[in-house]
């Protein structure tokens, strides 16, 4: 028989202590991971986050970290331009910043001193990044890449010009032929009453006839003073319908006349009507500025606004949790900082260096935040320079702080002596300047109240050597014009959104263009210009040939009419009754006895 | 190296009770739904190592629910900026904010926090869910499914030989 003896179950502890040990190893391990990953794990984190607020991707080339002091060295920072992916807005060669531990440990990113150096904007990329949001002002520029074009520059064609024209010479004949038509009838009807060499003649005889006629008694005497005032009343009577057709002949004469001159003057007039619709039928002349200069300067607004620009909205954005849309599976981070608390994120002291070619500027920078109201201070930065091979002086400062309300923020800059050397301002095919070389000097102020810019300043181009080649004849004035252009005063004006400024530029560029344009098309219509004005002449020359007859009548019906009415005065100037009382004097006389 | 690893899980997995692998399942799904880096993941995977807890059920349950994650986590994210934006709850949140600890626990993101709440609302579900379908499976579906061609395949494996020899 064998006996079995089972030994009682033991209870197992719920805890296994080997599991404890397990979990030591698995941190050990995976604090060996992060310490031997840290400077990839913090690249991926930089390019994440700095991404997401950029809007689009952001490369970096390498990250290494250092314990003591705490701080990271960044290295080939390249952020994309989220509207133009083929563009970086900004290329660092190197960042280095100290970080404060005391603030880090109570979770907060201060940062001590960040030095950015060999900063370059709007450099290419080799391959277009990717954009996580959508661009808010991809047409922001389309207006200046229209270029000519915008400017609807048409040839005037002469036929149309003329149809238009309503010309005045047809219609002065028209008008001087009615009243030549008018004037013949009245000079048919002054004809028949103007008394005519006959009558006159006539009334000499009978004058003569009178004061030679013998008068032997009183009674005679009476007779032939009551014949000789019937004779003067004829006269007066005549003299009076002479003096009207004088009149009226003068008066007709006088539009006679009118018509003629009107009509001897109306080509000439017709011709400067031409000439002065004879200009370029362009819409768009008074945006030339905008349209040759428009995308260069806006390029340099761009880096006299790159504070606002490029870091305002990436503080927005940070600031404001909605504004950022995580990439998948991301997420974001909310911050509930009371207002009487450092803020979560600070570079406390900042020194950028922008680089173009050989010559660097330092930007200072101070307090650069997202939460101003809690930090009590605006963003400041502060670039100074003078003599460097690009510029004589330089001189910009301004600060921003982001509000409730949005961005409020100021900015005044002062540059001079901007060397200028083979900039394009325009490469299209029909039209492609390029300024060799000028000067340039600007200053102005900017402001941004709530995220609405107001401002502006101006741009004075001196020495300005500019190339300029067209293919047609249009554009080739506006070329010609540029070339002689040694100085150029451009206004320049900002308004609208933060993310979406518009540029407004001005300057005498537009009235110079506008005339040489005039000027240039009464050339080029020169031809048909001189054609048009022989055929008018020609009209004209014909009518006043064929109608002088018409003027001659009555000027010779006018010279007739007061060579009668002299020769009236002068009939009515004789003395015929003291002639004939004398010889009826003497008469009686020598009846009487001889005394 | 698949002797070391089969020499790790009968180690640890001595035990296989229904509710061990209930536990599995449930700590698996919070720490597979959560964001990996995170400190409360620490927690979790020190209760699963610490407690009689069955690893296997821990480390399937998370691998699935992390890929099942991918999918959720726009929700996660709605759910979790519902939370944080939400009036009511402003001065739990900035009460929180001002203690390091929370700030490390990183409450404050969207889907770590709607992540974190939902996995553990759903928890007592998938525990009693877990224990149910585990009693269930042992008393009537075992005896068949061992008998599955499938299975035989996978028990022919190095793998499970190695396994089953260690089992004793």
């Amino acid at each position: 028989m064998t006996q079995t003896t089972s030994k009682p179950q033991m209870r197992r502890s719920a805890i296994r202590w080997p599991g404890l040990a397990a979990f030591v190893v698995i941190c050990a391990l995976l604090a060996a991971f992060t310490w031997l990953l840290l400077d990839t794990i913090l690249k991926w984190t930089f390019e994440s986050s700095v991404g997401t607020l950029n809007g689009a991707e952001v490369n970096i080339e390498s990250v290494e970290h250092s314990w003591s002091p705490l701080g990271v060295r960044i290295t080939g920072v390249q952020v994309t331009d989220p509207t133009q992916p083929e563009q970086n807005r900004l290329v660092v060669g190197e960042i280095t910043a100290q970080l404060n531990l005391e603030q880090l440990l109570l979770g907060r990113l201060h940062f001590d001193n960040v030095v950015s150096s060999d900063i370059r904007t709007f450099q290419p990329r080799q391959s277009p990044g990717e954009v996580y949001t959508a661009p808010t002002k991809e047409d922001a520029k389309a207006w200046a890449e229209q270029g000519l074009a915008s400017l609807n520059l048409t040839m005037p064609n002469v036929d149309e010009i003329v149809s238009r024209l309503e010309l005045k010479t047809p219609a002065a004949i028209t008008q001087a032929k009615t009243t030549i038509e008018n004037s013949k009838q009245e000079l048919e009807s002054i004809k028949a009453n103007l008394p005519t060499r006959e009558t006159l003649a006539e009334y000499e005889a009978q004058i003569k006839a009178l004061s030679e006629s013998k008068i032997e008694t009183p009674q005679q005497l009476q007779q032939k003073r009551e014949e000789f005032a019937a004779l003067k009343e004829k006269f007066e009577a005549d003299k009076a319908q002479v003096n009207a057709i004088k009149e009226s002949t003068n008066e007709t004469l006088a539009e006679l006349k009118q018509a003629f001159e009107q009509v001897k003057a109306a080509p000439a007039a017709d011709l400067e009507r031409a000439q002065q619709l004879m200009q370029l039928n362009s819409e768009g002349l008074n945006e030339i500025t905008a349209v040759l200069f428009g995308e260069q300067m806006r390029k340099w607004s761009e880096y006299m606004l790159l504070a606002y620009e490029q870091l305002a909205p990436m503080l927005a954005r940070s600031a404001d949790e909605k504004l950022v849309k995580p990439p998948r599976g991301e997420g974001i981070w909310f911050e509930f900082s009371q207002s009487q608390e450092p803020p979560s994120f600070l570079i406390k002291k900042a020194k950028t260096e922008f680089a173009w070619g050989e010559t660097v500027l330092d930007v200072d920078w101070t307090n650069i935040t997202y939460q101003h109201e809690q930090l009590g201070q605006p963003t400041t930065f502060v670039a100074r320079a003078s003599n460097s091979a690009l510029w004589q002086l330089l001189n910009l400062n301004g600060e921003l702080a982001l509000t409730a309300a949005g961005i409020d923020a100021k900015q005044q800059w002062q540059v001079q002596g901007i060397k200028l050397d083979n900039l394009k301002l325009s490469e299209q095919s029909e039209f492609a300047a390029t300024l060799l070389a000028s000067l340039l000097d600007s200053e102005g102020s900017v402001t941004l109240q709530d995220s609405v810019f107001d401002g502006g300043g101006t741009v004075r181009l001196s020495d300005m050597k500019v190339e300029a080649k067209a293919e047609n004849k249009w554009a080739a004035v506006i070329a010609n014009a540029l070339q002689q252009l040694s100085r150029l005063d451009i206004n320049a004006d900002v308004a609208g959104q933060l993310t979406q400024p518009t540029f407004s530029f001005s300057s005498d560029l537009d009235r110079q263009l506008g005339s040489a344009l005039k000027s240039a098309a009464l050339d080029a219509s020169k031809t048909e210009l001189a054609g048009l004005q022989t055929k008018l002449q020609e009209q004209s020359n014909g009518f006043l040939g064929d109608n002088q007859d018409a003027l001659s009548a009555f000027e010779g019906l006018l010279s007739d009419a007061e060579q009668r009415d002299k020769k009236l005065q002068e009939l009515l100037k004789a003395k015929f009754e003291g002639a004939i009382e004398d010889k009826l004097k003497d008469k009686l006389k020598g009846i009487l006895g001889g005394n | 190296m698949l002797t070391l690893l089969a020499k790790f899980f009968k180690a640890l997995n001595s035990e296989s009770g229904a509710w061990a692998l209930a536990f599995a399942f449930v700590l698996g799904m919070v720490m597979g739904f959560t964001p990996l880096w995170r400190v409360h993941n620490l927690v979790i995977l020190l209760i699963a190592l610490l407690f009689r807890i069955n690893l296997t059920g821990f480390i399937l349950s998370f691998a699935v629910c992390s890929a099942v994650a991918y999918l959720l986590d726009p929700w996660f994210h709605q759910f979790g900026f519902y939370l944080l934006s939400h009036e009511s709850w402003q001065p739990l949140w900035q009460s929180l904010y001002q203690s390091a600890f929370w700030r490390v626990m990183q409450f404050h993101h969207t889907i770590t926090l709607g992540s974190l709440v939902l996995s553990i609302a759903f928890a007592p579900i998938l525990l009693g869910l877990s224990f149910y379908v585990i009693t269930q499976y042992r008393r009537r579906i075992q005896t068949w499914f061992n008998k599955l061609k499938i299975v035989q395949m996978l028990k022919a494996n190095r793998f499970w030989a190695i396994y089953s020899d260690l089992r004793g």
